[in-house]
């Protein structure tokens, strides 16, 4: 019964659900071309939500309101550096994450030396990107994206399944490994467990916690790349719609809001829980509404299980 | 016995004005605006403005009472949608006579606060986490306002948009609502409960071990965020004339913008609602000044994220000293 | 008819379980004393009478009326009474609301405060001047210092008048002259006929104000002793099991060492113009009343409070920059209030023991495995036993969390030892091998600087005492010298006769 409780399980169970009643409601629902195309949605979500992930665990109210501003930004750049020339692929991605991880270096400079909540901090930045992408846009779009890139993405590369399913594979390896086995990343454990314990151990905590806000927009920089790459133009808000569900993620993947405890495994089941409940609502002959109430719904349901907090009284 | 080195004990409390740096920060805000617009400072344009400021200030003092109990409420913006297509719908249907309007308006009124109540049996009875909790409420209740009304449109009668226009001799109903609106978050934060509220959100374990009813008073929160985000809707109305499913989203994040901006802390506890007033003013001042200060218009957004942030940022600073 | 009987609780945390045969009987007018180490169940026996934690068995009988309470709220209308060792205090609001709390005086909903502030002001005055700067009705809860903190949570049960008090831990942070008002106080809450539950881990402050002991060990009530009837000797031996037999030190450290720690002039908002030397393989001891210095030092000198003075460090400069730089510098902290400055509670143990090390080497990997073969010796030396490295920190005792902490420090082989208070809220047990670890440490070459809340600790472990007062240094005692009267007279300013 405790190992039922473990988010993971209680995730990978709703997976494993979701699939069964979306190939009763449509059959093929689970089959694999089904399937490839629900994992290079919730890559994007994955990526996203790894910077997201991080700045949660981190603690102290973390969250990241600015990242769909900066998924925008991300895609905006890497669109202009890149227009359409495959030569330019790498340095598309390479300029996407400076600038992004440039941003988020100032949302956590805001939140560290200046001490402003992060959610007010990320929603202001959130703001002034938005402002600055309309100006560098003047409301078009702008750039785009490589013709290497797209069918990288799109096209299966090993076994039917889409190059961008390996870059989420290769990028989620290489952060749960950062997370366990980086002293950056214990350090990331021990802000969002205890502080102060964490400063008298020696932990910088001031960079790392500017560290996590960096590469939450690094990680945003580099959804906006592939998400170019997937549509091969982007309109700037494209990042909005992004913004809840990375947290949302996050947090059915059994990472708190309160951080400390958690981890990217959980986010990775949380992201393909969620990318696979809103493709069955599609599926199912539901109007839009309905489709939205239901999801909401299922949200809830999903925090009732498992996202409850402590009583007061124990 | 110590009692003779006992300092005299003072006579009253001390007075703490908790929102005098959002009052100099809106001072500021508006000194510049009527720089900029030296219209602002007639009767007529400071009516208007009110007028147009009159919802966000609404959904602030709401929001603020969650914030204070430590809480955070995203279905603002939801609830607002929602209030208004079902308000614009009922009336319409109800055939639109004095009777249908004061049907509309209770209704509404009502559907505000068992919005608020679910939102506050999900997050404090059965302890779910506050911020992706009214996420996922907002989406059902923005569902249901599609489900209603699908797209913008309907329309209220006009007894009910010339009465939101009009008012009492020479003074404009929305001042009146205004200042109603001001006396009772006064008079509210006077009160047992209000104190309650502060305690619950400046020590959530230590307000329940001093006896205190903390999941009582955390719905309460909510159901006030629900009514007040009505009585928004309602005024939205009136100013429309009409419904929008779409609108309202954006009064979410704006008002918790507002909150902070008056100096309340979102970690709970500390802060106040007039505070919130001055700071849904001064969003409004904002947009105003960056009208006014005839910009380019592809720059506007910028120059207001900039402001937003920096005003943020300096109240934030300020408050800390 | 006894005022409270509670028989027979069982309470389980998850699978631990914390109560098992508790039993407790206070009479109206009488002040129980409940003793035993840390972890055997006292606050949590407390708590359950008060409503707010509940019970998994057992029988609760309070004036007359049969039954758990189901809140807090409910036993506070009953008229039963907290002082919560964690404290229930509301920072942002000043110290007369926190009094008035959940039952403010006004009318129709409405709060007076006037009333508040006069009767916060009424009952705060009991404690005259002794409160110090800033205890007043209109001061906020934040800006309080912790025995403030205390004093107003014991306005706070003042105020509601009840028929039972439990005071858990109250004088923990108190100094002689608020406990003795406290003390004051207690007497004449019994004159009144108010039962009180003192919870202490100070026998004397049990022997001078109790009228009956109870002692508990294991979640389960030993006994309940007429205080007039028992000693201190006949207490221990029912906590701890067996007689423990107070060990004295009177020799000098068995080699002089060279100087390791110089400081200086140290100064800042706490302390004033501190100077001392530590040499190698030394204990010094910090002393005094409570809160005079002894932590302020320490933490100055580890770079965790700003401070000016000169520190040298094995004769070279020690900039005392940030705690990162102090554990380069070969430095070790390890506090008494581990919630808040030592433990990562739900992280691995591993992690927790691994965390300075890391700081120290700058390694970028962490590489569990060897970092196991480090600390292995240093485990088996502590006596410190747990199911896996991988078990969060949380399923240890409290005893065994501090030997994580202090594992956390030897791994990374530290010249010198900050020792703030380590043993509070200790098993007598975990005390024990504590102390046994700091004698080894010191007799392989580390200097230790202790400061304990306990005066029978330092003069058992330490080669040299500091007294402190007023962040000042007031007395070196050594050798001949360190007595428990010579601790007493320079604590408290008595001269020499």
């Amino acid at each position: 019964m405790r190992l039922l409780r473990h988010p993971l399980v209680l995730a990978g169970l709703a997976i494993l659900a979701l699939l069964a009643i979306g190939e009763a409601v449509a059959p093929g629902f689970a089959g694999a071309g089904q399937l490839r195309s629900q994992f290079v949605i919730a890559a994007m979500l994955g990526v996203i939500a790894a910077g997201q992930n991080l700045v949660i665990l981190a603690g102290r109210e973390g969250i990241d309101l600015s990242v769909g501003a900066m998924l925008g930004l991300g895609a905006l750049v890497a669109g202009n550096v890149m227009d359409g020339d495959n030569a330019m692929i790498l340095a598309g991605l390479g300029a996407a994450v400076a600038v992004t991880g440039a941003f988020g270096l100032l949302n956590g400079l805001g939140i560290t030396i200046l001490r402003i909540p992060p959610l007010v901090m990320t929603l202001g930045m959130a703001g002034v990107i938005q402002g600055l992408l309309i100006i560098l846009t003047s409301g078009r779009p702008s750039g785009r994206a490589a013709p290497a890139l797209t069918r990288f993405i799109i096209d299966p590369l090993v076994a039917g399944i889409p190059g961008l399913v390996f870059v989420w594979a290769g990028l989620a390896v290489l952060l749960i490994w950062f997370l366990r086995r980086s002293r950056a990343g214990l350090n990331i454990y021990a802000i969002g467990t205890n502080q102060e314990a964490a400063r008298l151990s020696g932990v910088p905590v001031t960079a790392t916690r500017v560290l996590v806000f960096a590469l939450s927009g690094a990680f945003s920089g580099i959804t906006g790349f592939l998400i170019l790459g997937y549509t091969q133009s982007v309109f700037i808000g494209v990042g909005n719609a992004y913004v809840l569900p990375s947290i949302i993620a996050v947090v059915i993947g059994g990472t708190p809001l309160s951080g400390g405890t958690g981890g990217y495994t959980g986010t990775i089941a949380g992201a393909i829980l969620l990318t696979l409940l809103q493709s069955l609502l599609n599926a199912m002959a539901i109007e839009p509404f309905g489709r939205q109430i239901i999801f909401g719904l299922v949200l809830i349901g999903l925090m009732l299980i498992y996202g409850r907090q402590d009583r007061l009284r124990v | 016995m110590t009692e003779a080195a006992a300092p005299a004990p003072e006579s009253r409390p001390p007075l703490r004005i908790r929102w005098a740096l959002a009052f100099v920060v809106f001072a500021v805000f508006f000194a510049v605006n009527a720089w900029l617009q030296p219209s602002l400072l007639t009767t007529r344009v400071l009516t208007s403005n009110l007028t147009s400021f009159l919802p966000l200030v609404l959904v602030a003092i709401g929001q603020t009472y969650v914030v204070l109990a430590g809480d955070i409420d995203l279905t603002a913006g939801a609830i607002i949608a929602l209030v208004n297509v079902s308000v614009v719908t009922l009336i319409e249907q109800a055939g639109g006579s004095g009777g249908a309007i004061a049907l509309g308006l209770a209704a509404g009124i009502a559907l505000g606060i068992l919005c608020g109540l679910l939102n506050g049996l999900l997050v404090a009875v059965l302890r779910l986490q506050a911020i992706v909790t009214t996420f996922a409420t907002s989406i059902v209740f923005g569902g249901i306002a599609l489900w209603i009304l699908p797209q913008a449109g309907g329309s209220v009668p006009q007894a009910y948009w010339r009465g939101y226009a009009g008012g009492l001799g020479p003074v404009k109903l929305t001042v009146i609502l205004f200042l109603v609106a001001l006396g009772t978050a006064i008079l509210f934060s006077r009160m047992r409960w209000y104190r309650h509220l502060l305690a619950i959100g400046g020590n959530r374990l230590g307000a329940f071990q001093s006896g205190l009813a903390v999941t009582r008073q955390r719905v309460i929160s909510y159901v006030l965020c629900g009514l007040f985000a009505a009585l928004a809707a309602l005024c939205l109305v009136g100013e429309t004339a009409s419904a929008d499913p779409l609108l309202g989203p954006s009064f979410t994040l704006t008002s918790i913008s507002a909150v902070v901006l008056g100096g309340t802390a979102l970690a709970g506890g500390r802060g106040g609602v007039i505070g919130s007033i001055l700071g849904a003013l001064t969003l409004g001042l904002i947009n105003n000044i960056v009208f006014f200060a005839k910009l380019p218009y592809v720059t506007q957004d910028l120059v207001k994220g900039l402001i937003i942030l920096a005003a943020l940022a300096g109240g934030i600073l300020g408050a800390r000293r | 008819m006894s005022l409270l009987v509670a028989e027979n609780i069982r309470k389980a945390f998850g699978s631990t379980l914390a109560l098992d045969g508790a039993s407790l009987t206070v009479e109206p007018g009488e002040v129980h004393g409940l003793i035993g180490s840390n972890g055997c169940g006292k606050s949590t026996l407390c708590k359950i009478a008060a409503g707010s934690v509940g019970a998994d068995e057992g029988h609760l009988r309070f004036d007359g009326r049969e039954g758990f309470f189901g809140t807090p709220a409910a036993a506070a209308a009953a008229g039963i009474a907290v002082f919560y060792q964690e404290l229930s205090l509301i920072p942002d609001l000043d110290v007369a609301e926190n009094i008035a709390l959940g039952h403010e005086p006004g009318r129709r909903g409405m709060v007076d405060g006037g009333a508040i502030h006069r009767e916060g002001a009424r009952l705060l005055a009991r404690f005259g001047s002794s409160g110090g700067k800033g205890l007043t009705p209109g001061g906020l809860v934040r800006d309080l210092s912790a025995d403030q903190r205390q004093i107003a949570e014991i306005c706070k049960i003042l105020a509601r008048a009840p028929k039972l008090v439990i005071f858990d831990e109250a004088t923990s942070s108190l100094d002689g002259d608020q406990v003795q008002i406290f003390f004051e106080i207690v007497r004449e809450l019994r004159e009144a006929g108010t039962g009180i539950i003192f919870i202490s881990h100070r026998m004397d402050e049990l022997f001078a104000i109790c009228d009956r002991i109870t002692v508990m060990r294991d979640g389960r009530t030993e006994a309940t002793l007429p205080v007039a009837t028992t000693d201190r000797e006949a207490v221990l031996t029912l906590m701890v099991g067996s007689a423990l037999a107070t060990r004295h030190r009177d020799e000098a450290p068995p080699r002089p060492g060279a100087p390791v720690l110089e400081v200086a002039g140290l100064s800042n908002a706490v302390l004033r113009d501190v100077s001392f030397t530590l040499h190698e393989g030394e204990i010094l001891g910090l002393g005094g009343l409570h809160g005079q210095g002894q932590s302020a030092v320490l933490r100055a000198i580890f770079g965790a409070d700003p401070s000016s003075g000169s520190v040298r460090l094995g004769g070279m400069p020690h900039a005392r920059r940030s705690p990162a730089a102090a554990i380069r510098a070969g430095l070790g902290y390890v506090s008494g209030d581990r919630g808040i400055n030592g433990v990562f509670l739900d992280r691995p143990i591993l992690e927790n023991m691994a965390i300075a090390h890391l700081s120290k080497s700058r390694a970028a990997v962490f590489r569990p495995r060897a970092f196991v073969e480090r600390v292995a010796g240093i485990v088996a030396r502590l006596n410190l036993r747990f199911a896996g490295y991988d078990f969060p920190l949380r399923t240890l005792s409290g005893g065994n969390q501090q030997k994580v902490v202090i594992a956390r420090w030897l791994a990374t082989g530290p010249r010198v030892l900050l020792l703030d208070d380590p043993t509070k809220g200790i098993d007598v047990e975990a005390k024990a091998d504590l102390y046994a670890i700091i004698d080894e440490l010191a007799a392989e070459g580390v200097a230790i600087l202790l400061h304990s809340s306990e005066d029978e600790e330092l003069l058992s472990t330490a080669h040299r005492v500091l007294v402190f007062g007023s962040g000042r240094i007031r007395a070196d005692l050594a050798g001949e010298a360190l007595t428990p009267t010579a601790l007493y007279r320079a604590a408290y300013e008595v001269s020499a006769a």
